[in-house]
């Protein structure tokens, strides 16, 4: 295990050194290709570390100080069955975005180092966010996988591109970063060492008889990572970082990045602090409000990616609002639906990663041959882009839910976990069914509006090239395998649930899901089997020999008519106005907030234009952050 | 045993789905003071376009349009297999309550990409609208099903049929039968298909027996509706069951269809508003259930 660790590191460290000469499209290429090499490392890692436990010291320094300081003399790197489900959905989705990154990075002239140089990093940090065993450690590499990623937000260069950069930084470094430091601090201190094992065995007992201490630190610590997972109110930087972003980094940083939150908070509120209903609940609420005002705000977007991106927010919420209900119902002692939730929660953070992960990446290939967002002029694209329209096709399915597909098997089970309780998880969860078809109907809009409705103007283009409809369809194909077979991901979920202490229930997985005791059953792959042989039959017997035009009212001329993407489900947004009048009544709100703070970072904002200041910034920051560290614990 | 009489079920509702709409065409004239048509004319409508060609409009993306229809109907018929309906066995490890809903979206979903890819703007404009009253239905139907799940502490139909009689599953399972209704896509709830307004919206290019399947598809569904409400209170076995189901199923059209005759269509604005009201009768029948009542 050691040689693969060290594999990777020196895998992705030498693409990032690469990075820094690659002036050449070729050498982008090349760092492209040894990124989705390390990624395909980290994912075989992962499983390695579903069967075992592998644990790694390293000491670095030799401290003789019994302060807390202590904690970076070793560096503890750690595989358990929780982070090596982790380390499968950013494997799996870092190959598939490295390799989409090999032709789609041609897209862009110019220098492309700040992209080769931050990439592999970015892909290195969040391995080690999942693998290092010591809070302080999870930190500084969450620190660092933070700032990697804002300059790959800011890859463009262009005023947009630096103002979401900006926002993105303002919000999560500035803000909440501080916020979970100074969390981390005070844990450290109160168990008296950063070990994940110390933690566990430390603070349950602390938090039993300091009730109080124990709501602020969850609070802190929710808000500290609530912000990195963009729960609504604290969103709000997400929609600009995601569509700024190239289009592989910005399925990364949904599928990928958007996890290490869930994952932080799996240990934390599982293993880390007493299962409190409360903080259950208040999870679960917030969850709720995210996937509920997250999901209503993409049935109103028309810019592709962004649509993608409030979508995100609102897949979020149902991991968010799973996990809070598996806690709730866990602590007020409904065994099976708690545990049954906790799993849903992590299989739909790995089914998010891959629909959206795809998506995102079917919105980056539309880009890439029309250079354009728009979903009012984009059209009539399945016809030169069929692989693409294919691929997008399955995404749009999964995420929407629609059987047999990987998204309705997770979320059937946050309903079949949440509905049945006579508790106020079940009228969230009501919530959630109803923002299911929200969901399906605006993907209805994505597909239909980039690629069957008749353009505003004929766009003629070819389909993108092999690597990238490769890594399309490899996601595709694995939104179809674990949907019909979900025993497979099910099987690595329940270890990964059982390694935080939780009895995973027995749930029948295999030909169909069934929960004992009339609790629910499905069975998706026997309704594959049955509907696919029926629809075949039915296509073959009854064929489509004639074709004629389109019926234009009587005239000869082409009707060519389009609604605009704004127009698709205006009455329905018209009746459920009240919702939006909340959100803007919030956006107000912050916006105050937002120019208030604006007034003290003018002064900052004109530093932060120029790139190579910010960096340069960035990094003395992250020293000072470090110094500081250090000396108030010395 | 259940296989079979899964497949028994699957015939009868074929069967038997047109003709119901053939009682309902039959009530709805006489209200209006007409004669209306036989009882089998859906039956010999429906044979019509089975032995019609099927044309695929030449703008059209053929691998969405063409399985379109087939996708549509075959979603409703799996739907049908776990449903316990005329016999009371069924394959009922193969869904429960939210896979038939999901189903029955796919259905839709399936007819609205269909009619996308053809590019007809009436097409356009039906599907948007059915998207948009699919949205509406979530969001009362939603709350009926956790009242349901939460009183009866289970969303599988072994659970669910039959309801144990309490206030809170007597209005959910009320609350349900108006769902029934609007998900049937009957007046004035049919602001898609909206014959004289947009000439059958998403249908529009469908013809033959694409159209034979897509019409087929809403017959079974409404008969499904149906039969999800009747056994939230018919016993599961007994022979008695049968006949009950039986007539239970034509009393209830006759009622649907009596209501449907005095209608005109709504606005797909005043649907919606009429559906997000609703909800509230899901929010009692949940909060009844939680109490325990």
């Amino acid at each position: 295990m050691e040689v693969i660790f060290l594999f990777i590191v020196i895998i992705l460290s030498v693409a990032s050194f690469i990075g820094v000469f690659s002036r050449s499209a070729i050498l982008t290429k090349l760092v492209n290709a040894l990124s989705a090499l390390g990624s395909l490392t980290i994912a075989y890692a992962g499983i390695v570390g579903l069967k075992e436990s592998v644990e790694l010291n390293i000491t670095l320094l030799h401290l003789k100080s019994d302060s807390i300081i202590n904690a970076f003399s070793t560096l503890t790197l750690k595989v358990d069955p929780l982070s090596g489900f982790f380390m499968i959905i950013l494997g799996i989705l870092g190959f598939c975005t490295s390799v989409y990154g090999i032709a789609y990075l041609d897209m862009y002239k110019g220098d492309k180092r700040l992209y080769a140089f931050n990439y592999p990093l970015f892909l290195l940090f969040m391995f080690l966010v999942l693998v290092s065993w010591n809070l302080l450690w999870f930190v500084v590499f969450w620190e660092l996988m933070t700032l990697f990623s804002q300059f790959l937000v800011a890859f463009e260069r262009n005023e947009k591109t630096l103002i979401a950069t900006l926002k993105y930084f303002c919000m999560t470094k500035a803000a909440a970063d501080f916020m979970l430091i100074a969390i981390v601090l005070v844990l450290i201190t109160i168990s008296g060492g950063g070990d994940y094992d110390i933690l566990s065995s430390q603070l349950v007992n602390y938090f039993r008889s300091h009730p109080l201490e124990m709501y602020l630190v969850s609070a802190g610590f929710m808000i500290g990572l609530g912000v990195k997972a963009a729960l609504v109110p604290f969103h709000v930087w997400l929609p600009d970082a995601y569509v700024e972003a190239p289009s592989n980094v910005s399925s990364l940083l949904s599928g990928a990045m958007e996890k290490m939150p869930v994952y932080m908070m799996f240990r934390f509120f599982l293993s880390f602090t007493p299962l409190t209903p409360n903080i259950g609940l208040l999870i679960a609420l917030f969850g709720t409000l995210t996937l509920f005002f997250g999901t209503m705000y993409a049935l109103k977007q028309t810019d592709s990616k962004r649509l993608l991106a409030y979508h995100s927010v609102g897949q979020i919420g149902y991991v968010v609002f799973a996990l809070g209900a598996g806690i709730y119902l866990l602590s007020k002692g409904y065994t099976t639906f708690g545990a049954l939730a906790l799993m849903a929660s992590l299989f739909h953070a790995l089914n998010h990663a891959f629909f959206k992960g795809l998506l995102f990446l079917t919105a980056g290939s539309i880009l890439y041959r029309t250079g354009s967002r728009d979903l009012d002029h984009l059209g009539g694209l399945a016809r030169f882009m069929p692989i693409t329209a294919f691929a997008a096709l399955i995404g749009s399915l999964s995420i929407a839910g629609m059987p047999p597909f990987n998204g309705f098997v997770s979320k059937w089970m946050i309903y079949v976990s949440t509905l049945p309780t006579p508790t106020l998880v079940s009228l969230f969860g009501a919530l959630a069914l109803f923002i299911s078809a929200v969901t399906t109907a605006s993907f209805v809009k994505y597909f239909t509006s980039i690629f069957v409705r008749p353009p505003a103007k004929e766009i003629t283009v070819k389909e993108v090239p092999v690597s990238m409809w490769a890594s399309q369809l490899i996601l595709a194909v694995l939104c179809v395998i674990f949907g019909v077979y979900p025993a497979l991901p099910l099987e690595a979920i329940s270890k990964a649930v059982d390694s935080v202490g939780v009895t995973t229930p027995s749930i029948t997985v295999f030909p169909g899901l069934i929960v004992s005791d009339g609790i629910g059953n499905i069975a998706p792959l026997a309704l594959l089997v049955f509907s696919g042989a029926l629809t075949a039959v039915l296509l073959a017997i009854f064929p489509y020999k004639i074709s004629l035009p389109v019926w234009t009212t009587g005239t000869r001329r082409s009707l060519a008519m389009r609604l605009p993407a704004s127009s698709y489900y205006a009455s329905f947004e018209e009746e459920f106005e009240d919702v939006y009048s909340w959100g803007e009544w919030c956006v107000c709100t912050t916006k105050r907030l937002w120019d208030a703070t604006k007034a003290v970072l003018s002064n900052f904002e004109e530093v932060s234009f120029d790139l190579d200041k910010m960096m340069t910034g960035a990094w003395l920051m992250l020293l000072i952050l470090l110094t500081i560290l250090g000396g108030v614990l010395l | 045993m259940n296989a079979v009489y899964a497949a028994l079920n699957l015939i009868f509702i074929v069967l038997f789905a047109p003709l119901l709409d053939g009682i309902e065409r039959k009530v709805k004239a006489r209200l209006q003071s007409r004669q209306g048509p036989p009882l089998i004319q859906t039956w010999l409508d429906l044979l019509k376009l089975f032995r019609r060609p099927n044309v695929r409009p030449r703008e059209s993306v053929r691998w969405l349009f063409e399985p379109a229809p087939a996708i549509a109907l075959v979603s409703v018929l799996a739907a049908s297999l776990f449903i316990p309906s005329l016999l009371p066995g069924s394959l009922d490890t193969w869904g429960d309550i939210i896979a038939f809903i999901y189903l029955s979206t796919l259905s839709a979903v399936a007819i609205a990409l269909g009619a996308f890819s053809t590019g007809s703007p009436y097409a356009q404009i039906g599907s948007h609208r059915e998207v948009s009253i699919i949205m509406a239905e979530e969001f009362s139907l939603a709350f009926i099903v956790a009242a349901l799940a939460a009183s009866s502490g289970g969303l599988s139909f072994s659970r669910l049929f039959p309801l144990q009689l309490k206030v809170s599953t007597i209005t959910g399972a009320l609350a349900f039968a108006v769902m029934a209704y609007v998900a049937g896509a009957r007046i004035p709830f049919d602001v898609a298909e909206a014959e004289p307004e947009i000439v059958e919206g998403p249908f529009i290019e469908f013809s033959g027996k694409g159209l034979g399947m897509l019409k087929l598809s809403i017959y079974v569904k409404r008969l499904l509706l149906t039969t999800i409400l009747l056994n939230f209170f018919l016993p599961q076995d007994g022979t008695v069951r049968v006949l009950v189901y039986v007539i239970g199923l034509v009393i209830i059209s006759v009622v649907y269809a009596s209501i449907e005759a005095h209608y005109g269509r709504f606005r797909t604005k005043d649907a919606a508003r009429f559906l997000k009201r609703f909800a509230i009768v899901g929010i009692l029948s949940w909060i009844l259930g939680v109490v325990g009542w």
